[in-house]
C-alpha cells in the first residue's frame, strides 16, 4: 500500500476546504516537499522552488509542513491496515506490506476485494486515498501500487505478471539503482520483463544475490518476508534542518548543528544505540553542500563527548561569509551502546557520570517536553526564529492551541479546520 | 521480614518499611509478568539462564533464589527432574497484587474495570479527529464558540446525531435529521434557520463528544 502524495492529502484531509486544488507542502523551506495530484498535473515536481512553482501553476496554495498531523495519519493508517492482517511492514512514512495470505477465508472474500476494504476504510476514516498492488511478491506487490496512482488498485496473478514488466525500464524497480541498471542495459536489458525472463543461470552468472532475489520475485517466487516488528535497529541516524533566511552568522550556523547533533543523540539513546562515526554536513545558500566524517575515540551518545570532534569538525568546513541554508549531523556505525567497551584510557567515573546527566535529561524531557534542558551551544536556535518572519510559516496545528497545549506538547489527536 | 510477623503487630510497621515492601512486590510482580510472557510466547517455561536474561540476573544463584520464592507462591513449580513447569500463571487470570502479604489490595480489584477519560471520549481511534468551533448556531445543544468537539469519521449517521457536514459547498455542524428521504440540518440556536441541501449533502463525521476546559 502507498498512499498517494501523503503530505499533501493530510493536509487536504483537515483542511477540506483545499480538497479538488493544487497544494504545495513545505513552505517554510521554500521549495517543494509534496505535491498534490491536482498540483502535480500542473507540473509541479518536487524540489522546485517558489519561483517556478508560480510560473507553472500560479494558483498554487503552499502551506506550511505540519509533520506532527502526518505522523498521527501515519500511525493511524498502519493501526486501519493492522485490522485486516497483523502482518504488517511499516516500509517508510506512507509505504507499508501486509502478508494478505490465508485471510480469505476469515473475511469471506478474494484478496482484490480484501483490498479494497482496505482502501475503502482509510478514506472513510481518514480522508485520504491510497493506492494498493496485490501480487504474489513484495516486489510485484510494489509495482502494482505505483500502476495506477492516484486510488489505484491493481492486481497482479502469476498469469499476468508479463503485462505489467512490459513497459517497465528496470531502473524503475525497487532495489535496482542507476549502476545496476546500466549494468543491465549493457547486458541487453532494457525492462523489467526481459530481466524476468532471463534463465536462472544466466543470473547466477552475471548478478549478485541481492538482484538474483529481484529476479525471483519478479517471477512471482516471494523470497523478502513482511518483517512485521517495528524499526527498531537503524544503520544510521541523521538529523537535518533547514533555516531561513540562509545565515552567514557562524555562532547560529554551529548551533543549528549542535541541536542537529543533540537531536540525533536523544533519538540513538531512545534506541540504545551508540555511534562509532559522526558526519557533519553544511549545504550552503547555493545548494552546495560540504561536509566531514569523524572517527569517535570512542562509541557514544553523548552530545558532550561529541562536541570536541565536532567543532574541529566545523571549523574545517566552515568558510566565514558565505550564507548557509541547512546543516546535517550523521551519526553511523552505530552498535547498542551495552556492547560499548571502555578503552584502557578512558575515564570511567567521567563517563559514569555523563551518563545519569543524560539519563536524568531524559526523564525531564519525556516530562516536560523535548529541549527543556540543551546544550548552550545550540541557545543561538532560540534567539533567532528558525524560519524568520511570517507567522503563516508555522502550521496552524502549533499556534491555534487548545487550553492545556503549548508549543512542546499538544493532544494527540488531528485538528480538523473548519470553520462551524 | 514482615511476613513472619503477627497481624496484630502490624500496626507498627513504620511508613519506610511499608514503602520497601511495595517496591518488593513490585519487583516480584514486574518478574512474574515477564516470566508469564515468556510462557505465553514460546508456550513453555523459560530456564535458568533465561529467566536470568529476562529478568537482568547475572548469577544463577540469584535465580534459584527467585524461582523458590515463586515456588513459595505456586506461581510455578518443579516437577522431578527439577524442570520448570507453570504453576499459576498457567491461567490467564490478572495478578492482583502478590499473594506474600496474604490479602490482595481490594483497591486494585475495584480498579481493574475502570476507563480512562481518553477511552471514554474516543471509540474508534483510527477515525477521530478535534475541531475547534467558532459559531454559536449550536448553543442549544450546549456547544459554544471556542469549544472542542471530538468527531468520529467512521460512524454512520442517524437522524438525530449532531453531524459536520458540506452543504452546496458550505461547512456546518448541525443536527441531523431524517424524515423518509428527506434531510434537514437543525441548527440548536433561533437566530439560524434550518438547511434543506439543494445539491449536494457530504457528512464527514458525526460529533460524539464536545470538551470545554475552564482552567
Amino acid at each position: 500500500m502507498d498512499a498517494d502524495a501523503f503530505f499533501a492529502s493530510c493536509e487536504q484531509a483537515i483542511h477540506p476546504e483545499l480538497r479538488g486544488k493544487p497544494v504545495i507542502t513545505g513552505k517554510e523551506r521554500g521549495i517543494v516537499a509534496a505535491a498534490s495530484y491536482e498540483a502535480k498535473a500542473r507540473g509541479v515536481k518536487r524540489g522546485m522552488g517558489y519561483f517556478d512553482v508560480k510560473k507553472v501553476c500560479p494558483e498554487a496554495i503552499i502551506v506550511p509542513s505540519d509533520y506532527e498531523t502526518y505522523s498521527l495519519f501515519s500511525v493511524r493508517m498502519f493501526e486501519i491496515l493492522r485490522r485486516f492482517s497483523p502482518d504488517l511492514e511499516e516500509y517508510s512514512i506512507d509505504e507499508a506490506f501486509v502478508d494478505l495470505t490465508g485471510l480469505r477465508r476469515s473475511f469471506h472474500c478474494s484478496y482484490g476485494e480484501l483490498a479494497s476494504q482496505i482502501q475503502e476504510t482509510v478514506e472513510k476514516e481518514l480522508g485520504i486515498t491510497v493506492s494498493i498492488g496485490v501480487s504474489l511478491s513484495k516486489v510485484l506487490a510494489k509495482i502494482g501500487s505505483k500502476h495506477d496512482k492516484p486510488h489505484g488498485l491493481t492486481i497482479i496473478p502469476g498469469k499476468e505478471i508479463h503485462l505489467y514488466l512490459d513497459k517497465l525500464p528496470v531502473e524503475k524497480l525497487w532495489g535496482i539503482g542507476p549502476n545496476t541498471s546500466a549494468f543491465l542495459n549493457k547486458l541487453g536489458i532494457r525492462t523489467a520483463l526481459e530481466l524476468a525472463g532471463k534463465d536462472e543461470e544466466f543470473i547466477q552468472r552475471h548478478l549478485s544475490k541481492p538482484f538474483q532475489e529481484i529476479w525471483c520475485e519478479l517471477n512471482g517466487m516471494s523470497v523478502y518476508p513482511v518483517v512485521t516488528e517495528s524499526k527498531s535497529s537503524y544503520q544510521s541516524i541523521s538529523k537535518t534542518k533547514t533555516f531561513t533566511p540562509p545565515s552567514t552568522d557562524e555562532s547560529f550556523v554551529f548551533a543549528q548543528l549542535s541541536k542537529n547533533l543533540e537531536n540525533a543523540c536523544i533519538k540513538a539513546r531512545r534506541h540504545n544505540l551508540a555511534a562509532k562515526r559522526l558526519i557533519l554536513f553544511l549545504r550552503k545558500k547555493d545548494f552546495r553542500d560540504i561536509g566531514i566524517e569523524l572517527k569517535l575515540n570512542r562509541p557514544t551518545a553523548y552530545p558532550s563527548e561529541l562536541f570536541e570532534a565536532a567543532r574541529e569538525g566545523f571549523r574545517q568546513i566552515y568558510q566565514q561569509g558565505i550564507p548557509y541554508r541547512l546543516t546535517g549531523v550523521v551519526l553511523s556505525g552505530l552498535m547498542p551502546e551495552s556492547r560499548v567497551q571502555f578503552t584502557l584510557f578512558d575515564d570511567t567515573t567521567k563517563i559514569e557520570k555523563m551518563a545519569k546527566v543524560y539519563d536524568s535529561i531524559d526523564k525531564l524531557s519525556s516530562r516536560f517536553g523535548k529541549h527543556t534542558v540543551q546544550h548552550a551551544s545550540s541557545l543561538p536556535t532560540k534567539l533567532q526564529v528558525q524560519h524568520e518572519g511570517k507567522r503563516q510559516d508555522i502550521p496552524e496545528r502549533k499556534t491555534a492551541l487548545f487550553s492545556g497545549e503549548n508549543r512542546r506538547q499538544r493532544l494527540g489527536l488531528p485538528m480538523l479546520y473548519i470553520k462551524v | 521480614m514482615f511476613l513472619s510477623l503477627p497481624l496484630d503487630s502490624k500496626r507498627s510497621f513504620t511508613y519506610n518499611g511499608n514503602m520497601k515492601q511495595e517496591l518488593r512486590e513490585e519487583k516480584l510482580k514486574s518478574r512474574i509478568q515477564e516470566i508469564s510472557h515468556f510462557y505465553y510466547q514460546k508456550g513453555r517455561m523459560p530456564s535458568f539462564s533465561e529467566i536470568g536474561e529476562l529478568i537482568g540476573l547475572k548469577s544463577k544463584n540469584a535465580v534459584s533464589k527467585l524461582v523458590i520464592r515463586l515456588e513459595e507462591l505456586k506461581v510455578l513449580a518443579r516437577d522431578e527432574k527439577g524442570r520448570l513447569t507453570p504453576g499459576s500463571i498457567k491461567f490467564p487470570v490478572r495478578i492482583l497484587g502478590t499473594v506474600e502479604a496474604g490479602f490482595p489490595s481490594p483497591a486494585e480489584e475495584e480498579l481493574a474495570d475502570t476507563r480512562s477519560l481518553d477511552e471514554m471520549l474516543i471509540q474508534n481511534h483510527e477515525a477521530t479527529f478535534m475541531l475547534k468551533v467558532s459559531g454559536d448556531s449550536m448553543s442549544g445543544a450546549g456547544i459554544l464558540p471556542g469549544d472542542m468537539v471530538i468527531v468520529n469519521k467512521g460512524q454512520t449517521p442517524r437522524s438525530g446525531d449532531i453531524v459536520i457536514a458540506e452543504v452546496d459547498g458550505e461547512w456546518t455542524m448541525k443536527y441531523l435529521r431524517k424524515r423518509g428521504d428527506k434531510i434537514t440540518l437543525m441548527p440548536a440556536n433561533p437566530k439560524y434557520k434550518p438547511i434543506k441541501p439543494k445539491n449536494e449533502l457530504k457528512i464527514s463525521g458525526v460529533v460524539t463528544a464536545v470538551v470545554r476546559k475552564y482552567k
